[in-house]
């Protein structure tokens, strides 16, 4: 029915959308690197990773900036207004997820240029965020396909993460006394945390998802009252 | 009319507003507020209108809800212009127009035979797109001109007393009152509106039905006349039609959605919701399409 009314700001709005999730691209390859990075104890990559976090917080101050003025100019109702909102907390998302990676690669230096790795753990660290990739690029899939039933798979996919993590917590307790090792997995757990991190904000994307198909915000998971 | 002799309206918000009809006013829900009265709720069954061969308006079945705004919403030629005056019969001024259907006020059929035109419109007043008043009366007399109309003689304590009144209620009071005897046209636009608001008022009507009010109007008396509109409805039962999507959201608290087919069909009631919902989430392509601005 759409007649060629407001043809500008329609294609605007594409563009921020398509612009806003391009974020989420630029999370993958941080992802992609600081994994290189934990696997290698590359610290100058790291570095890169925490440089370029900046290119990741300017897309979303740019694509925010303009959906504001969307907001001032041209008064979007209804799925319209549904998808500015859902995308101003999807920049929020993409900005955390690149926060999480700057996170892990601030420990890599921490830990040292050959540390005590417990290659069980490093393992499921990579494996976290191999799982992680794919939780990203489903949410952004998701997003531009409108499809709940692939945003609500995320929660799934979520758990995989999520178990690995606990997986990652027990090594860590069974590390055993040595001193230096034990520094280093409580080091690695705060890294598994943030990866694990980047998964739950891949989650709340799909549940924006969820808002602008249906116009009803509900957590896919609510970490406060789980149900079982 | 339900079997509980009550209509129920869904406004999508979740919960329905149920009214009771006829009288029995204690007992409504949705509580009126402090300092108001309840007003009385329109009831509309399966109306057509016609002008002529001309179908204009098919099969509205609706309610105008009681203390609350209701905006009608709708491209030119929907229709709803006509609708909002069969509300009150005005547009029976045209002797070409043809009713079907049913319309009551808090239960009384408001086209049944022996039922006065006029008495109708003194219980359902109305406010025009551009303000009318009428032009070499003064201020005073333009508002009492209802009065005179309607109620024949009054003393002059009396009159005072409601041209007072109903000048404050529509906020011209301070802005009139050291002129009185002026004439009404040499007010603004804004307040040559609310002086016909105040003149609508005066006669102490249960509805006002309002045709575009601020559409001769500047944003700051649009948005007075807007203010207005919020504190009327806790003494009357409001339908307001514009064209004015933002005003629609501001300044209603349901939302109808008229429509036309195709050119030359009548209009028709696509939705009627709470406004937040026709905003938010409308249920039919065609809302969403008109409220986005997407409309060819």
């Amino acid at each position: 029915m759409s007649t060629g009314v407001r043809v500008g700001y329609q294609e605007e709005l594409e563009r921020l959308e398509a612009s806003g999730l391009g974020g989420l691209e630029m999370v993958s390859v941080a992802l992609n690197r600081t994994l290189e990075a934990v696997e290698h104890q590359d610290v100058e990559l790291a570095q890169i990773v925490v440089a370029d976090d900046d290119r990741i917080d300017g897309r979303y101050l740019e694509v925010h900036q303009s959906l504001i003025t969307l907001l001032a100019t041209q008064s979007p109702v209804a799925t319209d207004l549904r998808l500015i909102s859902a995308l101003l907390h999807v920049l929020k998302n993409i900005e955390r997820m690149g926060d999480q990676c700057v996170n892990v690669c601030k420990m890599i230096p921490l830990t040292g240029n050959e540390p005590p790795a417990d290659e069980e753990m490093v393992k499921r660290i990579l494996a976290m965020g191999g799982q992680t990739k794919t939780l990203i690029s489903q949410a952004k899939r998701a997003f531009e396909e409108r499809d709940i039933e692939l945003a609500r798979d995320l929660v799934r996919q979520d758990d995989i993460v999520d178990d690995l993590n606990r997986e990652c917590f027990r090594l860590a307790l069974e590390i055993g006394d040595d001193a230096d090792k034990r520094e280093w997995a409580m080091t690695m757990l705060l890294a598994a945390r943030a990866i694990e991190r980047i998964g739950d904000n891949a989650v709340d994307i799909g549940e924006q998802v969820a808002f602008v198909v249906t116009g009803l915000f509900r957590e896919f998971e609510d970490a406060s009252h789980p149900s079982a | 009319m339900g079997a509980a002799g009550a209509t129920r309206v869904e406004t999508r918000t979740g919960a329905e507003v149920s009214a009771t009809l006829p009288g029995d006013v204690a007992s409504k829900p949705g509580a009126v507020a402090a300092g108001s009265r309840p007003a009385k709720t329109i009831d509309v069954r399966e109306v057509n209108l016609f002008y002529g061969d001309l179908h204009a308006v098919e099969d509205v079945t609706m309610a105008v809800e009681p203390n609350k705004v209701t905006a009608l919403i709708g491209s030119s030629g929907c229709g709803k212009t006509t609708f909002l005056r069969s509300l009150n019969r005005m547009h029976e001024l045209n002797p070409k127009a043809r009713m079907t259907g049913e319309i009551t006020l808090d239960g009384q059929d408001i086209y049944a035979p022996g039922v006065d035109p006029v008495q109708v419109r003194r219980l359902v007043g109305m406010v025009f797109q551009s303000p009318n008043p009428f032009p070499t009366m003064s201020i005073y007399d333009n508002v009492a001109a209802g009065l005179n109309l309607n109620t024949g003689r009054v003393k002059k304590s009396v009159k005072d007393e409601v041209v007072e009144r109903s000048l404050r209620g529509a906020h011209l009071w301070n802005e009139v009152k050291d002129r009185l005897e002026k004439p009404g046209s040499g007010l603004s636009g804004g307040q040559q509106q609310r002086l016909c608001i105040a003149r609508a008022i005066a006669v102490e009507p249960e509805v006002l039905l309002m045709d575009e009010p601020c559409s001769a109007l500047d944003p700051v008396a649009t948005l007075a006349i807007e203010e207005l509109i919020g504190e009327l409805k806790s003494k009357y039962t409001i339908a307001i039609v514009t064209h004015n999507m933002q005003q629609a959201s501001r300044a209603s608290d349901i939302t109808a959605f008229f429509n036309l087919e195709a050119t030359g069909k009548p209009g028709r009631l696509v939705e009627i919701g709470a406004t937040e919902a026709i905003f938010t989430s409308p249920s039919e392509q065609a809302t969403e399409d008109y409220v986005s601005g997407r409309f060819g």
